[in-house]
C-alpha cells in the first residue's frame, strides 16, 4: 500500500516550491519533514495549542490541521521567513526585548500569531491581544510579558510606519 | 560500571588540552551518585570549567536548560568571579559524553548548588592565575588586581596580562578544595543585572533546536503500541496489516513491546492503529472512590517532624480546629511532548532526548538494552519545559531499541494524547490538619498528616512549639511522580488555607496572624511585610466581600508571599483572577529579570491546578488526553502580576524556579473565601464546586 502523491506547488517564505506529496498530509508535517523548516512546532496536532502557527496568505493558521493540498498556489510564511537577513522582524525584536519566553517551544507560533494580529489591528487593545493569542498555549506561562511584547511591537511598528510615511 | 572519571578521559580526547581546568563537586550530588552506583565507583567531581589561552571560558555541567534560564545565570556567576565579559563564557550542558555525572535538573538546584560551586571554582581559577602572575613578576599576590579579565600590578597597571594568556602552552588542573575568596557583592557588574537570555535570538528566529528538530539523514519514526488501560498484559498480537501499511519499514515486537517504524511520524501512527492486539486487562479503582482508597491504603512512611507534646496541648487548647484538604492528580502538559532520537554507530548508541536527568537515562537505556554504560550517550539540547515531568526514560529506551532493530536512526515522537496519558502525574493529595489555639490567641499545637504526595513543604513555616507532621504512602490509582515543587504546592495549599481559616475564626487579620507565628523566621516575616506593603494591605477581618486573599511559604531556601485579587461570578461560579502581588526573597539575585520571569510563570502555571486542571480517569484509562479536555491556563487567564524581589544579597542564591507556585492556590482559595464567605478545601476550584459552596 503506497500513499497517492500529487504535485503541489506553493510559495514558502517567498520561494516557489514544488513537492510530490500526498495532498492529505498536514502542512506542518510537510514544512518540518519535507522542507526542513522546523521553526513551527508540533504541540497537539489537532489545532488546540498554536505552536504550529504559520501565515497562509498573510493570515495565521494552525498548520497541523491544514491539508497541504489546500495551500496549492498560495503563500506560506514561517518564522524562518520573518525579518530580513540579520534583521529581526519588530515582533521578534519585541519578544527579545521583553524576554517573553522561557523554554521557547511555543514562541515561534506565538510570534506568528502576533504578526497576524498586528496586520489586522495595528493598535490592539489588551483584550484584543488576549483574544488573538488565547489559542497559543504556553505552559511556562510568561503571558504578561507576551502581552507586553505585542504592545511593544505594535508601538514600534506604528512609529516606524509613520516614519516610512514621512519619507 | 563506568564513572564520570572515564567520561573525563574521553573528554580529554576531545581536544580539551591546554589552559586551566578547575574541577569541582557538589557533595550532595556525589553522595547520590555513590548511592546509585552502589558506592564503589562514585565520581570525584561533577562539573568543571576551563579557561583557554584565548581567555574564553567554557563550563561543563550535566544540568539542562529547559526554560528556567540556568544557562544564562550560571554563565553570569562565572563571568563575575573571573571579571570577564559575559559573552566570553560558553556553557556545555547535558551531553553525557562531554560533561561529568550529574543527578539531574530538578528541585531548583542549578544556581543554588551548581552555581555556588561553579562560582567558587571560577574564584579558584582566578586566584591560581594571580599566583602565576605574581611569580612571573616577582610580586606578592596581594600586590595584584584583577579586572576586565586582566591581572595587573596594582602599582603599575601597564604590567598586565589577560587571564588566559598565563596558561599559554601549559596545562593546569586543579580540584576545588577550600572555599576561595569571592568578589565583594558591591563590585558586581554581571551578577545582579538582567542580562538577556543567551539563547533568546535563536528562540525568536526559530533556529533553536529541540530534540524533535534534530535531523539525521535517513532517520525514521517510531510509534509504540500502548495497552488499552494501565497495566494490561499483551496476550496476542497480529501486526500483518500494519506491516503492509504505507511507509512502514518494520513492526518490531519484543515480548510486550510492540512498535511500528515508518518513514514519518504520522505513517507510524496510522500503521499502529492497524495492529490487532488482545489484552488482558486489570480491574481498576473508580475515580469516585479515590479519597476513600487513599485513606484505606495509607501506611505511615515518615514522621517528618515531631516537637513538643502535640496530643496533650491540643486537648488542652482553648479552641480546636480541624479540616481536610484535597488536591487532584495534575499533568505536566509541557507544550513540547517527550521525544527521543537514537542512532547507533560502532556498537554505541547516541540518544537525543528531552530529559531532565540525562545521566540517569543513560543508565536506564544501558540496562534496558543490556549495554555497558559507556555504550550509551545521551544528548539533551534545549528542553521545551520540564516541570518535573521529563525524567521518564521510556522513549529513549524505545528509540534505542527501534534504531537497533532497523539498523538506522529512529525518532520516537509522542503525540499530545500519549503525552497526557502515559507520563506520570503529580500525585493527588489528602491532607488532614488539626490545630489548637491557646489563650494568647496563638496556635499552640499543630498536627498534620499528608497522604500520597510525599512530604516536600510539609514542615510548616511557622514556629509552632508543639507540632507533628506525618507522611503516609498510599496505593495510587495512577502512575505518579515529580511535578514542579513536588508536594509543596498541595501541602502549602492546606497549611495556608488552614491558617486563614483559624485567623478568620479568631477574628484576626490574616497577615498579622501569620506574622504572629513567624518570630522563628525573620526572612519570611520580612517577605510577608514586603508583599503587604507593595499591595497596600490594611488590617481586616475576612470575609470582607472584596475577594482578596493572602498566602505565603518557604521552598528551596526562598521565602515567598502572595496576595491575590479576584472576582467570583455568582451565576456561573467562574473565578477570574485580576491581580497578583508577589514578594520573593531568594538570597543573592543573579538575574532579576530572569527570576521575575520564573516567579510570574510559576504563579500562572499554579492557577491551572487551582482553577481547572485535573486528570480524569476511568477503568485505568486517562480521559483528559487533549488540551481541550485538560485546559491549562491561557493568556486570557493571566492576571496582572507585580513582583517584589526582597533583597538579601549577602545570602547565597536560593532556589527560584519553584517557590512562587507554592502559595498561589491557597491565596486564591482565601480570596474566594474573602469574596463569598465560603471555604473551598478541594482543588481545583471548579465553577460547580464554587457554586455548591456558595449556594445557601
Ligand atoms: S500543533 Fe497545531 S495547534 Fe497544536
Ligand atoms: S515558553 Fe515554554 S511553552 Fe511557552
Amino acid at each position: 500500500m503506497a500513499e497517492t502523491k500529487e504535485t503541489i506547488s506553493f510559495q514558502v517564505n517567498g520561494v516557489e516550491r514544488e513537492l510530490e506529496v500526498s495532498g492529505s498530509r498536514n502542512l506542518l508535517s510537510v514544512l518540518r519533514h519535507e522542507l526542513g523548516l522546523t521553526g513551527a512546532k508540533y504541540g497537539c496536532g489537532v489545532g488546540e495549542c498554536g505552536s504550529c502557527t504559520v501565515l497562509l496568505d498573510g493570515r495565521a493558521v494552525r498548520s497541523c490541521v491544514v491539508p497541504v493540498s489546500t495551500v496549492a498556489g498560495r503563500s506560506v510564511t514561517t518564522i524562518e521567513g520573518l525579518g530580513s537577513g540579520d534583521r529581526l522582524h519588530p515582533v521578534q525584536e519585541a519578544f527579545l526585548e521583553t524576554q517573553a519566553f522561557q523554554c521557547g517551544y511555543c514562541t515561534p507560533g506565538l510570534i506568528m500569531s502576533v504578526v497576524d494580529l498586528l496586520q489586522r489591528k495595528p493598535d490592539p487593545t489588551e483584550p484584543e491581544i488576549r483574544d488573538a493569542l488565547a489559542g497559543n498555549l504556553c505552559r511556562c506561562a510568561p503571558y504578561p510579558r507576551i502581552i507586553r511584547a505585542a504592545q511593544l511591537a505594535a508601538a514600534t511598528m506604528s512609529s516606524s510606519g509613520e516614519r516610512h510615511g514621512d519619507q | 560500571m563506568e564513572t564520570s572519571e572515564s567520561g573525563l578521559t574521553r573528554r580529554e580526547f576531545l581536544g580539551l588540552t591546554g589552559g586551566l581546568i578547575v574541577f569541582f563537586a557538589i557533595p550532595s550530588e556525589l553522595a547520590r551518585a555513590a548511592g546509585e552506583s552502589g558506592g564503589g565507583d562514585a565520581p570525584s567531581f561533577n562539573a568543571f570549567l576551563r579557561i583557554a589561552p584565548d581567555s574564553m571560558v567554557t563550563v561543563f555541567t550535566g544540568k539542562v536548560e529547559m526554560g528556567q534560564g540556568n544557562k544564562t545565570a550560571l554563565a553570569q556567576m562565572v563571568a563575575e568571579e573571573l571579571t570577564v565579559p559575559f559573552s566570553s563564557v560558553e556553557m556545555v550542558m547535558g551531553d553525557t559524553d562531554l560533561v561529568p555525572w550529574d543527578g539531574g535538573t530538578w528541585g531548583s538546584t542549578s544556581v543554588r548548588f551548581m552555581g555556588v560551586e561553579l562560582r567558587a571554582a571560577a574564584a579558584e581559577a582566578r586566584d591560581v592565575l594571580v599566583e602565576m602572575a605574581a611569580e612571573q613578576w616577582g610580586a606578592a599576590p596581594s600586590a595584584l588586581t584583577v579586572s576586565e579579565g586582566r591581572i595587573s600590578l596594582a602599582s603599575d597597571t601597564r604590567t598586565s596580562v589577560a587571564l588566559g594568556e598565563l596558561t599559554e602552552g601549559k596545562e593546569i588542573r586543579r580540584a576545588l578544595k577550600g572555599e576561595p575568596k569571592l568578589r565583594p557583592v558591591v563590585e558586581y557588574r554581571v551578577v545582579g543585572t538582567s542580562v538577556s537570555r543567551v539563547d533568546g535570538r535563536a528562540i525568536v528566529t526559530g533556529e533553536e533546536q529541540f530534540v524533535a528538530d534534530v535531523r539525521i539523514p535517513g532517520m525514521l519514526h517510531g510509534a509504540v503500541l500502548h495497552p488499552p488501560s494501565f497495566g494490561a498484559r499483551l496476550k496476542s498480537v497480529d501486526t500483518s496489516r500494519a506491516e503492509r501499511a504505507s511507509g512502514v519499514i518494520k513492526v518490531v515486537r519484543d515480548e510486550g513491546f510492540v512498535a511500528v517504524v515508518a518513514e514519518r511520524p504520522e505513517l507510524a501512527r496510522e500503521a499502529r492503529q492497524l495492529i490487532r492486539a488482545d489484552w488482558e486487562e486489570k480491574p481498576h479503582p473508580a475515580m469516585e472512590s479515590l479519597w476513600d482508597d487513599l485513606r484505606s491504603t495509607a501506611e505511615l512512611a515518615d514522621t517528618v517532624t515531631e516537637e513538643g507534646t502535640v496530643g496533650s496541648v491540643l486537648e488542652a487548647a482553648e479552641r480546636q480546629f480541624s479540616a481536610t484538604y484535597r488536591t487532584a492528580f495534575v499533568a505536566h502538559a509541557p507544550v513540547e511532548p517527550h521525544v527521543a532520537l537514537a542512532s547507533w554507530q560502532d556498537g554505541k548508541v547516541t540518544v537525543y532526548s528531552n530529559t531532565q536527568t540525562p545521566f540517569l537515562q543513560k543508565d536506564d537505556v544501558a540496562e534496558a538494552l543490556g549495554l555497558e554504560s559507556g555504550q550509551v550517550r545521551i544528548v539533551v539540547p534545549r528542553v521545551g519545559g520540564g516541570f518535573g515531568g521529563k525524567t521518564n526514560p521510556e522513549l529513549a529506551i524505545a528509540a534505542a531499541r527501534l534504531a537497533r532493530a532497523v539498523g538506522g536512526p529512529v525518532m520516537v515522537d509522542q503525540t499530545r494524547e500519549e503525552e497526557l496519558t502515559w507520563n506520570y502525574f503529580k500525585p493527588a493529595a489528602l491532607i488532614d490538619i488539626r490545630c489548637g489555639v491557646n489563650g494568647d490567641r496563638e496556635i499552640s499545637a499543630w498536627d498534620c498528616d499528608v497522604h500520597n504526595c510525599g512530604d516536600r513543604g510539609a514542615e510548616p513555616p511557622y514556629g509552632f512549639a508543639n507540632r507533628r507532621v506525618r507522611s503516609f504512602g498510599c496505593d495510587s490509582p495512577l502512575r505518579q511522580g515529580a511535578w514542579r515543587g513536588l508536594a509543596g504546592s498541595a501541602i502549602t495549599f492546606a497549611i495556608e488555607v488552614h491558617m486563614d481559616e483559624v485567623a478568620s475564626e479568631m477574628g484576626e487579620d490574616p497577615v498579622e496572624f501569620r506574622l504572629k507565628h513567624l518570630d522563628n523566621d525573620p526572612r519570611l516575616a520580612r517577605t510577608v511585610r514586603a508583599v503587604a506593603e507593595a499591595y497596600g494591605w490594611t488590617p481586616r477581618r475576612a470575609p470582607t466581600g472584596k475577594g482578596v486573599g493572602f498566602a505565603c511559604g518557604i521552598d528551596v531556601g526562598s521565602r515567598v508571599a502572595e496576595i491575590v485579587e479576584l472576582d467570583v461570578d455568582a451565576k456561573t461560579g467562574l473565578v477570574r483572577i485580576s491581580r497578583v502581588v508577589v514578594a520573593q526573597e531568594s538570597g543573592l539575585v543573579i538575574n532579576p529579570d530572569g527570576i521575575t520571569n520564573q516567579i510570574e510563570g510559576g504563579i500562572i502555571m499554579g492557577l491551572g491546578p487551582a482553577l481547572r486542571e485535573m486528570v480524569h480517569y476511568e477503568k485505568g484509562r486517562i480521559l483528559t488526553d487533549r488540551y481541550s479536555k485538560y485546559p491549562i491556563p491561557t493568556i486570557r487567564d493571566a492576571p496582572k502580576i507585580e513582583t517584589v524581589l526582597v533583597p538579601n544579597p549577602t545570602l547565597s542564591p536560593q532556589g527560584a524556579g519553584e517557590p512562587s507556585i507554592f502559595p498561589i492556590s491557597a491565596a486564591v482559595a482565601n480570596a474566594i473565601f474573602d469574596a463569598t464567605g465560603k471555604r473551598l478545601r478541594e482543588m481545583p476550584f471548579l465553577p460547580d464546586r464554587v457554586l455548591a459552596a456558595t449556594a445557601v
